[in-house]
């Protein structure tokens, strides 16, 4: 067959059934001539027709005025021909017939019919479908995907691809049944749950359909719970589960009285899944007949359900001790501060299900915090009713080896304050995974873990010194200070242990954080700094001023760093020397400090290192000049924003924005339209937003779809800002 | 805020923008759990540029004209180079006892180019070079080994050669013998097999630094998807899918799966050991 030629012939006959009409294209695909098919009755043409059983479909369209299809898989021609190319499985010509009333005005006055050549699509159909059966997956994968994507293929070769081996070629079959979710298909699957339910990968691919088609498929599964096959029962159940239809819930509450306990375990199961609040009392008076095999999935289902008004009934299972489990679970789950006493108690027994009791309580904890924010509630009720058999459980549950989860029990230890506790804490402060919460519940205890923690700093493990360190710092007991200033020579935990000392705020650790205001390292440099600003002595003016004059430009910027934080009135001519430093660093640190050195030269040398600085010199300058509250600052501060280093602009256009410096909004918003960069043109945003206003909003406003998300956001947050400004 | 970045400020949001940024631009995805990881691990780069926050050293990486410059710090700051000899040798077992005699069968005119997409510190690569001259491979037939990796300060340790102990704790102590001499503290590589290796730099994420390395026959980019996000570990696939050699493999580590992100390769177990081949060009 040429692919251009049309593959669909038709033709017409009047009531009698005689030709009519014989077009070409059915000319060329059944090779009889128009002349000598017009004319001639169908039944002359074709006298097998009443015995094939074709001939009442024929008269059925005629006298009922319906559209008959000849279905190809059952039929396969009307007309018999050969295929117009030869092929391979077919000796006659393969046609899709359908056959519809021609009408006049109200009366039926012959039948349209039309033969549509499919041979060489069912062809192809055949070879996938002989595919499907190969050895190797990639093959069966190809075939099935091919079925499955091309709906025009029947789908039916794709029911045994439902249970092939790879799950790749099971995945691209269920797929092809959820793309037609036709009603045959639909059926031709029920049919094989009831054919074949003994084959697991068949019934559960063919339930996977069923659960992702568009097509309503509640009434069959409804009718299958009345089957009298237990199996197909309890398919059907687990069905309906899957379907997430609350239309269901009725049947499947009938069905939680089946004879069969596997239909009752998976109603309870579909129920659960359903979330069917009405199904509760039936499921809890279930739970509560402490069947072995069906207890244990009521649970499940009502904590799927959720509904907290079951906790109270769940408590006495604890005595239970197959259901014990599951129903320390549930309490987690559902209870509310109600379940402490009962959880608690079973804690305090020498058998407790320690790990379980433990996740519950902190679900509860969790609940609670995320809900009300009165997690510190159940953690307090907890330590008033856990006795030393409870403590010890957990203590024991902690050192078992091997354990991957210890959050639960930690963070329940964390909430006792026991002697004997913080030290079984402490020797968890190595896990990563942990450490914020071991720091969190040591730091609890305060002063009395001091000695616990300060033998921890000794530890092999860098990451317990760690977590020790910041402990230390969290807990702020000064009798840390000495063993802190230890570890100060350690250069990985240098940064911790001088953030700790800040913490503190121990005069006596200046000595140490001194040492470090030279380190190589800024970031160390930095800590020290911020550490010695913590400190708040006198003593440190006296140490720190002859230090700006060290031949070491990292001892000279910390020194500054130091002596502008605390703006000391003997520095300041010292400071404003330093401001031409031959060090870049010594003269950026100057300027960004000068703003809290009381002196009338400041304003000038600020100004000065704007305009004729480096560029990190002048964007240290533009940063600090959005701390100095003097009438002339926005001007230069203006000329800032046309500087030729874009963070010169930067910090230019967020200054006017600290000075909330309406005389700026103008050119903050020539920023907006005409600055090639768009961390400046985002500065420019925020403070339009700061400085506020109506007018403001109108400026931004039309920036909020700016083709850049940040512009967009910083665009959004400054129309927010001006507007509560206003 | 994490344990060392109590000095600076992190602005509202800021900390999201930075994970969605450094995982655009490397691969790396810091989960929300592991932001104060991140946030801690940058801390040292936004002091070392005079920032107070953490939103300004964004915009740098972001839009400075020498962001460049910067990523590579970022890179070198946050990549893990954490590894050792002999780490998951059933893949290279696999290359040198089974898919180089089939390859070496069919296609005797051509070079084998071995690509080691992360090799950290070069522990990889090595391990490679030393498993094929135990084999005999290098006298048999033209074998080129590429190793790369985003960090350049990673690269620049594996161009020295010298490994301390804890990289020895899976390599048989005969192996170590002749393939390693005590230098100070460490055990240096022998110069013959650190020679047959080529060094480069590539960020896995972006095409065309891939493009030069990934024109291999065998890629091994093994424990480096663990830190990347689905979309990245999609990106890096598609690039080795586009320039790998055809019949193309490609190993990754025992803890990573391509299942989610690609169809372009099958996954296949050889020996002991999974390895994925470029669909419908299997040996």
């Amino acid at each position: 067959m040429s692919s251009t030629q049309p593959s669909v012939g038709v033709f017409t006959t009047d009531t009698k059934l005689v030709i009519q009409v014989w077009d070409a294209t059915l000319a060329h695909l059944t090779g009889i001539a128009a002349e000598s098919a017009c004319g001639q009755a169908l039944t002359a043409l074709l006298p097998d027709l009443e015995q094939r059983g074709l001939l009442k479909r024929f008269r059925r369209s005629l006298d009922d005025g319906v559209v008959e299809v000849l279905a190809t898989a059952f039929h396969h021609y009307l007309i018999p021909c050969a295929p117009v190319t030869p092929s391979k499985h077919f000796e006659k010509m393969q046609q899709r017939v359908t056959i519809a009333p021609l009408r006049d005005d109200e009366s039926i006055a012959g039948l349209i019919v039309t033969i549509e050549d499919v041979t060489e699509r069912l062809e192809h159909e055949r070879e996938l479908s002989a595919r499907l059966a190969y050895d190797d997956e990639a093959t069966r994968l190809d075939a099935a995907e091919t079925l499955s994507n091309d709906q025009s293929y029947d789908a039916t070769p794709l029911l045994g691809a439902l249970s092939d081996e790879s799950w790749r070629v099971r995945r691209a079959a269920v797929k092809g049944f959820s793309q037609r979710a036709a009603p045959e298909a639909i059926s031709a699957l029920l049919n094989s749950v009831v054919e074949n339910h003994h084959n697991p990968s068949l019934l559960n691919s063919a339930l996977q359909v069923l659960a992702s088609t568009a097509v309503d498929t509640l009434s069959p599964l409804r009718e299958l719970l009345n089957d009298a096959e237990p199996d197909l029962r309890m398919q059907a159940a687990l069905a309906l589960g899957e379907q997430g239809d609350a239309r269901a819930v009725p049947a499947l509450v009938k069905a939680l009285r089946d004879e069969d306990s596997n239909v009752r375990y998976h109603a309870i199961e579909a129920l659960g899944k359903l979330k069917a609040a009405e199904a509760i009392e039936p499921i809890i008076e279930i739970a509560e007949s402490r069947d072995f095999f069906l207890s244990f999935p009521a649970l499940d289902a009502l904590a799927q359900i959720g509904d907290t008004s079951v906790a109270p009934r769940i408590a006495p299972l604890l005595e239970d001790e197959l259901l014990r489990d599951p129903a320390v679970s549930l309490l987690g789950r559902l209870g509310d501060e109600t379940a402490v006493a009962p959880l608690t108690a079973l804690l305090n027994t020498p058998t407790a299900p320690t790990d379980l009791i433990a996740d519950a309580l902190t679900n509860l904890h969790d609940r609670f915090e995320q809900q009300y924010r009165e997690g510190a509630y159940i953690a307090e009720l907890t330590s008033r009713q856990v006795s030393p058999t409870g403590v010890q459980n957990l203590l024991d549950a902690l050192e078992t080896p091997g354990k991957e989860n210890l959050r639960s029990i930690a963070l329940v230890l964390g909430w006792l304050k026991r002697s004997g506790v913080d030290k079984a804490l402490t020797r968890l402060l190595g896990r990563v995974d942990l450490r914020d919460d071991i720091i969190e519940a040591l730091v609890r205890y305060g002063s009395t873990t001091v000695n616990l923690l300060v033998a921890q700093l000794a530890a092999e493990d860098l990451e317990v010194r760690r977590s020790a360190v910041v402990a230390l710092g969290r807990i702020g007991d000064s009798s840390a200070t000495p063993a802190l200033v230890q570890m100060l020579n350690e250069e990985s935990l240098a940064i911790e242990a001088a953030n700790a000392l800040g913490q503190i705020s121990d005069p006596a650790a200046a000595d140490g954080l001194l040492k470090l205001i030279g380190s190589s390292d800024a970031s160390i440099r930095q800590a020290a700094v911020s550490a010695l600003n913590s400190l708040a002595t006198p003593s440190i003016a006296h140490r720190i001023i002859p230090m700006l004059h060290h031949q070491d430009p990292n001892v000279r910027e910390s020194a500054v760093k130091v002596a502008g934080y605390f703006g000391y009135p003997e520095a300041a001519s010292d400071l404003l020397k330093l401001s031409r430093d031959p060090n870049e660093g010594v003269r950026v640190a100057v300027i960004e400090h000068l703003p809290y050195v009381e002196n009338e030269q400041t304003l000038d040398v600020l100004i000065h290192a704007l305009q004729h600085g480096t560029p990190k010199v002048r964007a240290a300058a533009a940063r600090a000049l959005g701390n100095m509250d003097a009438p002339q600052v926005v001007d230069h501060l203006i000329k800032g924003l046309a500087d030729e280093d874009a963070w010169v602009r930067y910090f230019s256009a967020r200054a006017l924005g600290r000075l909330r410096a309406e005389a700026g909004v103008k050119a903050l918003e020539a920023v907006l339209e005409n600055e090639k960069f768009n961390h400046v043109r985002i500065a420019a945003l925020d403070s339009l937003g700061q400085i506020g206003g109506q007018r403001i909003a109108g400026i931004v406003t039309g920036f909020v779809n700016d083709d850049d998300p940040d512009v967009a956001r910083a665009a959004e947050a400054a129309v927010e800002k001006s507007r509560k400004h206003e | 805020m994490g344990f060392r970045s109590q000095n600076l400020v992190l602005p509202e949001g800021a900390g999201s923008l930075i994970q969605n940024l450094i995982n655009e631009r490397t691969g790396m995805w810091f989960d929300n759990g592991k932001r104060d990881l991140l946030i801690d691990k940058l801390s040292p780069l936004v002091i070392e540029h005079g920032f107070t926050s953490y939103l300004d050293y964004y915009y740098l990486l972001k839009y400075d004209t020498e962001s460049h410059l910067e990523w590579e710090n970022v890179i070198n700051a946050l990549s893990v180079q954490e590894t050792y000899f002999w780490r998951e040798i059933d893949q290279v077992r696999v290359l040198v006892q089974t898919l180089l005699p089939k390859w070496d069968a069919r296609s005797a005119n051509r070079n084998v180019r071995i690509w080691s997409a992360a090799c950290a510190t070069g522990e990889e690569p090595l391990t490679i070079a030393i498993a094929l001259n135990e084999a005999g491979w290098f006298e048999r037939m033209p074998i080129e080994i590429l190793a790369s990796d985003a960090s350049s300060k990673a690269i620049e340790r594996a161009r020295e050669g010298v490994y301390r102990d804890r990289a020895f704790r899976n390599l048989p102590a005969g192996l170590r013998e002749r393939y390693f001499s005590k230098e100070g503290s460490g055990w240096r590589v022998r110069s013959d097999i650190h020679s047959r290796i080529k060094w480069g730099i590539a960020n896995l994420v972006e095409e065309e630094q891939v493009a030069p390395f990934a024109a291999a026959d065998f890629i091994f980019c093994r424990n480096v998807f663990i830190y990347f996000s689905e979309n990245a570990i999609r990106r890096a696939v598609r690039s080795f899918s586009k320039f790998i050699r055809s019949p193309g493999y490609l190993f990754v580590g025992a803890a990573e799966s391509l299942i989610r992100v690609t169809t372009d390769f099958n996954l296949t177990e050889i020996g002991d050991a999974f390895v994925y081949t470029k669909r419908e060009r299997v040996i």
